[in-house]
């Protein structure tokens, strides 16, 4: 089973996404902050993508976007960033930090983020 | 090792050129994005078909809860527009009434939420002199901020105190949650009313809220601040005691 760590600081709309994720057969866990997100990843709860807002409370995603590349068990995890400030990115320009797909959630639709997960790891 | 989107953060975001003092107009854009984008994905979860009678009476609270918020945005940004041709009747205001009455009305929310609101006061605090609509806002302002912060199950305290050499009482919104970064910190205190400002307070949050609250605190002569904790912050409004006692 697929696991997908979200990270989204917005309680409400985690609980969506979890939802139609939980829905279409993932392993669906859930942080609200990066520092809780490295917390996991460190007690051994690697999943298998993320799918990560960018302006979280505290450390923004890119904090730990450059965590996430600073080490070998990490480098390679495919990054899904779900945001609403999507058209300030292009996803070649992310491409080295492994963000693979840029979901824009000012007009996605619930099973966009299944797509994106599922084309990243397939 | 060239770093796009942290070049984009910093010059965006933190700072730099392109958002360094944002309009109220594109800062309200920017603040209001993310509960539309909610309300969206809200709406879009009820045209399913196997959604239960429960889930919907849940998501549809939390639409009116979400929309109520970002409609607060709005007013405020309207009402901020007009501070200066508009004429604010200063009056003494009990500010634990009002501190109540803010917490009366945001209940609901916090409750959705997993929160509790608190009111710490005397019980006779000193009135304060201010425009009762415009300290309201400014609560509201800070206690939406907070609710947003602090951690479920956590409570949020609305705090009066009398500045007694300075002839000011201080109502403050203490929540718990991240702490402020002492970077964050120094650019809070440098540009707190000057403009909206693209870092502030907290990373993701375009700084609006605080502009506005600065601003409708200087219409009433007070001001507005912010102090930094282990676990959280306190933002506070400080406005002037009434000096109605000295014509006892």
């Amino acid at each position: 089973m697929t696991k997908v760590l979200l990270i989204e600081d917005d309680a409400w709309l985690a609980e969506l996404q979890m939802g139609v994720l939980a829905g279409e057969g993932y392993k669906v866990s859930h942080v609200k902050n990066a520092l809780d997100a490295m917390a996991r990843i460190e007690a051994g709860q690697l999943p298998d993508v993320m799918v990560l807002d960018v302006l979280l409370t505290g450390s923004t995603a890119f904090a730990l976007l450059h965590e996430l590349r600073s080490y070998p068990d990490t480098e390679a995890i495919p990054i899904i960033l779900c945001t609403t400030i999507a058209e300030h990115f292009s996803s070649s320009a992310l491409k080295e930090y492994g963000v693979r797909r840029i979901v824009d959630k000012t007009t996605m639709h619930p099973n966009d983020v299944v797509a994106a997960i599922k084309a990243v790891t397939a | 090792m060239h770093e796009p989107a942290r070049e984009w953060y910093t010059r965006d975001m933190s700072g730099g050129d392109t958002y360094d003092a944002l309009s109220p107009v594109v800062a309200a854009a920017h603040e209001l994005k993310a509960p539309l984008a909610l309300v969206r994905q809200m709406a879009l979860r009820l045209a399913d078909k196997d959604v239960s009678e429960t889930e919907r009476d849940r998501i549809l609270h939390q639409m009116t809860l979400t929309t109520e918020r970002a409609l607060r945005v709005t007013s405020n940004v309207t009402k901020a527009a007009r501070l200066e041709d508009a004429f604010f009747e200063l009056e003494p205001v009990n500010p634990g009434q009002l501190c109540r009455d803010v917490m009366s009305e945001l209940a609901p929310l916090f409750a959705a939420h997993g929160r509790s609101m608190s009111v710490k006061d005397r019980r006779h605090p000193l009135l304060l002199v201010a425009n009762r609509d415009l300290l309201r806002r400014i609560l509201l302002s800070f206690s939406d901020n907070a609710l947003h912060y602090s951690e479920p199950g956590s409570a949020v305290h609305l705090q009066i105190q009398a500045l007694k050499e300075s002839g000011m009482v201080r109502i403050g919104v203490r929540d718990y949650g991240p702490a402020l970064s002492s970077d964050m910190w120094r650019q809070l205190q440098k540009k707190l009313s000057v403009a909206p400002q693209a870092i502030h307070a907290r990373p993701e949050s375009s700084g609006l809220g605080l502009y506005i609250a600065s601003q409708f605190a200087q219409t009433m002569n007070g001001r507005v601040g912010v102090v930094r904790h282990r676990d959280g912050a306190t933002f506070y409004v400080e406005l002037h005691a009434s000096q109605q006692l000295s014509f006892l």
